[in-house]
């Protein structure tokens, strides 16, 4: 087959237009190291700035809360960060007219390429793997912290404020970090080989996106030893005006999050749409690509709603504008608004790339296509359209005008619909196939089970009535539980299985896989099925006591709950010992996927693809004697002698 | 590429930077609280413990120095800026509160009514006190509430047009303040009962119970009934 393979299409080697392009080297590379001194220079510099601004002012002397200090310190601080990795080089050369190439990709890179600025994508997504599964850990930990205070309703481990610090960082931990535990390591590193393209959009771009997460974990996490922040992720004001310097480590690590979430989504839908090889029509794109796309737009128009609403909590917090204070004229309604607007698209933004990754992986293992795979991209886009138009559901209970409740009880209820075609895609697809019953198709069944628990309780969780009546108890709690944790966790389990031939070139132990799949399943149950009972019984959530009648319940929560850390502590050890000591070799595509991201060798080339490929068929043919080859990787260009 | 043994090595140093963070973050942070004071024997009266705690506007150190807060006296006269107190089981617990704040009228003047102290009523300035009338006079400033053991005890306030107002602690008894003193019966068992300020405090705060309402040192803190 001839086509046109002109530089537009993004066809090209290093150096073209289209791919990357010759580096300059230098054998002294700016690093994660450079990164983190000139990161702390700039925090010691914004913080003497905002002394020196602000020190003097009546309501900072003698308050212990100096907010302008905080914040450009943390704004100094990541501005340093950039300098220091070497990011600001590319936007200061072009301030200078000069232009400077995207650097080399190449096969195999040096340990350090991992710690430093780099823009290829395969890179950037095992940087973010990494980094997310570190965050999540973090999180994870201080998941244990509160059950562990939950033991006993009369003997404390923690005070009542560590205890509601401790609440408030691993929600904010998990809601604002993981919406890139998807996008982030899969989307990156998958896209372009599932679309036939060399590269992403926008690397630079790409990179920034991961960078950024590091200056928000960090000022997240300093939040605990600023004595935290008490409004939960939430962030309601007028708490989030009155708490002490901690709210600002978390309306900053927000914000920067956010940013990292609006370069990602940028790229990613810049990729999906300009870069898909010749043949790759919108009906033959992987079902993974279309919960990207459909995630990054939701992103991209949910998020920037976020970051203004945290810019108004930072001017009240700094310079004292009162726009939400309710005494000085202003309105927290205005941040529930705001926050809510972003907060519950937010909940898809977790949930639709655990159902593409569960879609995308299914048809694998179920050796047949994808059932009714256009309804599958539907649900995607009703889905991301819907979540736009349920966010007053959050505030049934806040004194919003009663009027409105039937509506966005509707709304939510509505949204169930969509929902529901990705599930019985899946079931659909599941039925009557000869299922291949390996670890990642474990993680992807019980996608399915868990989900059924979040999503059934979250119709009814949506009825004015029953929300009035479990409003802020466990019940609500647990039902978030099995639709982000026993839905995108789960997928995410499965998917670090399934990829890591293509992510490092070794594929992990099937025994081990299934000691963490069976250890994480029945504790994660056992943990999270009992708080529904808790909530019903009437154990509001953020409150470090509870009825002594509970104990027994919250008891065998807790002991569940050091279950499933240790299966996810043996999943960190057996994992990092396989990846660094052991390296149990892959063989190419093991298992037999019709996908083209893994028509590739291992270890992945540099550039991919020798050429850009022809798409010939859909990536699901499974079982279909008539199914052609999903690409030509070796196509002959139009003026070439092959 | 380093040896199999070489990366295992890396791999456990690994392991034990890992755990030892995370037991410094829980030890050397997560668990510290304030110190908790013993109550003193009363000299007087058998099977009686003192405590003295002061009140004050503003506690005026520490990372919320503008948020009120209470000081407990230890046996030595010197006062802690801390919510704790440990006192014996089986025994009757002479409080003498030392209120320096400004006071107001009650959201619900149901918490102007003293319950759960012996005889009914406590002692304010001198003079025995069951329900204080919130809507006058200086109003009530604080509520010292153990939900537990029944005790709910409201605080009257000083005048907030005082001369010699104190609002940074430890104040002093030159200072404008208030003297409540009442007894309470410390229960059977070993426990540990937390109290609070409930109304007229937590107003603005989520679901009344933010900021000092949740911080030991400040409006929350623990009765420690020990052996």
């Amino acid at each position: 087959m001839a086509i046109d393979m002109s530089q537009s299409t993004g066809v090209g080697r290093s150096g073209d237009a289209g791919g990357a392009s010759a580096a300059p080297s230098s054998r002294y590379r700016l690093n994660f190291i450079t990164g983190t001194i000139a990161a702390a220079i700039g925090y010691l510099f914004g913080h003497w700035l905002g002394n020196a601004i602000a020190g003097h002012y009546p309501s900072i002397v003698n308050s212990g809360s100096n907010d302008p200090a905080m914040l450009l310190g943390f704004i100094f601080g990541t501005v340093g960060w950039f300098a220091g990795l070497g990011a600001l080089n590319y936007p200061i050369a072009k301030l200078w007219g000069r232009e400077v190439p995207l650097a080399e990709k190449k096969d195999k890179y040096p340990f350090m390429e991992y710690f430093s600025y780099s823009t290829d994508h395969k890179v950037v997504g095992k940087q973010y793997l990494v980094g997310m599964l570190f965050y999540f850990f973090i999180g994870g930990l201080l998941a244990l912290a509160i059950r562990t205070e939950l033991l006993s309703p009369t003997y404390h481990i923690w005070g009542p404020a560590t205890y509601i610090e401790v609440v408030g960082e691993h929600g904010t931990m998990m809601m604002m970090m993981m919406t890139s535990i998807v996008m982030g390591p899969f989307g990156n590193f998958l896209i372009p080989l599932m679309i036939g393209s060399k590269k992403m959009a926008f690397p630079r771009l790409e990179a920034a996106s991961f960078w950024f997460t590091i200056p928000a974990f960090f000022a997240l996490l300093s939040a605990l030893w600023e004595g935290g922040f008490q409004t939960g992720w939430t962030g309601y004001a007028p708490l989030s005006i009155q708490g002490g310097v901690g709210q600002d480590g978390y309306l900053y690590g927000f914000a920067m999050m956010g940013f990292s979430m609006i370069l990602a989504s940028i790229n990613m839908v810049a990729t999906i749409i300009n870069y898909r090889a010749p043949g790759m029509r919108w009906s033959r794109m992987p079902v993974f690509a279309w919960g990207m796309i459909t995630t990054a737009f939701t992103m991209l128009l949910s998020v920037p709603v976020l970051i203004d609403g945290l810019y108004v909590l930072g001017l009240d917090r700094a310079v004292q504008t009162s726009m939400l204070y309710g005494e000085h004229g202003g309105s927290p309604f205005l941040w529930e608004n705001l926050f809510w607007f972003f907060g519950h698209p937010e909940v898809y933004l977790l949930a639709l790339p655990g159902f593409a990754l569960t879609t995308e992986i299914l048809p694998v293992f179920c050796r047949k296509p994808i059932f009714a795979y256009k309804t599958s991209a539907a649900g995607m886009i009703g889905v991301a359209v819907l979540s736009f138009f349920v966010w007053q559901h959050h505030l049934f209970n806040s004194g919003i005008n009663p009027d409105m409740r039937p509506l966005f009880m509707l709304s939510t209820e509505l949204i169930s619909i969509p929902t529901g075609f990705l599930y019985l895609v899946g079931m659909g697809t599941i039925w009557r196939a000869r299922v291949r019953f390996t670890v990642p198709m474990l993680f992807m069944l019980a996608v399915f089970f868990n989900f059924l628990w979040g999503g059934i309780t979250g119709v009814y969780n949506s009825d004015v009535p029953v929300d009035a009546l479990i409003h802020g108890s466990f019940f609500v709690m647990a039902h978030f539980h099995f639709t982000i944790m026993g839905q995108l966790m789960f997928a995410v389990m499965g998917a670090v299985y399934y990829y890591t031939p293509l992510l490092f070139g070794i594929k992990l132990s099937e025994k081990l896989g299934k000691i963490h799949f069976w250890s994480m399943f029945i504790a994660f149950n056992s943990t999270f099925i009992p708080l529904f009972i808790v909530g019903f019984l009437g154990q509001p959530r953020r409150v470090f006591e509870y009825a002594t009648r509970l104990q027994g319940l919250n008891q065998w929560v807790t002991i569940s709950s050091y279950v499933l850390g240790l299966s996810l502590a043996f999943f960190v050890v057996t994992f990092v010992w396989q990846l660094v000591v052991s390296r149990p070799a892959s063989p190419k595509n093991p298992w037999e996927s019709r996908g083209m991201e893994w028509q590739v060798n291992i270890p992945i080339p540099a550039e991919n693809f020798e050429r850009i490929p022809v798409v010939l068929s859909g990536p699901y043919e499974y079982g279909n004697p008539n199914a052609g080859p999903i690409a030509d990787l070796d196509p002959v260009v139009v003026g070439s002698e092959s | 590429m380093l040896s199999k043994g070489a990366r295992a090595g890396f791999v456990f140093v690994g392991f034990a930077i890992a755990i030892g963070v995370i037991l410094f973050a829980v030890f050397g942070y997560l668990r510290s609280s304030p110190p908790a004071i013993a109550a003193t024997a009363a000299s007087s009266q058998p099977n009686t413990v003192n405590v003295v705690m002061q009140v004050d506007g503003a506690v005026g150190v520490g990372p919320h120095p503008t948020w009120v807060g209470y000081w407990v006296r230890d046996a030595q006269g010197v006062y802690h800026q801390t919510t704790i107190f440990k006192v014996p089981e089986r025994t009757h617990v002479h409080m003498t509160i030392y209120e320096y704040d400004s006071g107001g009228p009650l959201r619900n003047e149901v918490w102007g009514k003293v319950q759960g102290v012996q005889g009914g009523a406590v002692s304010l300035n001198g003079t025995p006190v069951s329900l204080i009338n919130s809507s006058a006079g200086n109003g009530v400033a604080h509520t010292f509430v153990v939900p537990q053991l029944g005790v709910t005890v409201p605080l009257y306030g000083v005048n907030g047009n005082a001369k010699n107002f104190c609002n940074v602690g430890p104040c002093n008894l030159s200072e404008a303040h208030n003297t409540i003193q009442f007894t309470f019966y410390s229960g059977n068992t070993t426990h540990n009962y937390r109290w609070q300020c409930f109304v007229p405090c937590g107003l603005g705060f989520l679901t009344g119970n933010g900021g000092p309402m949740q911080n030991l040192g400040y409006m929350a803190g623990f009765v420690q009934v020990v052996k």
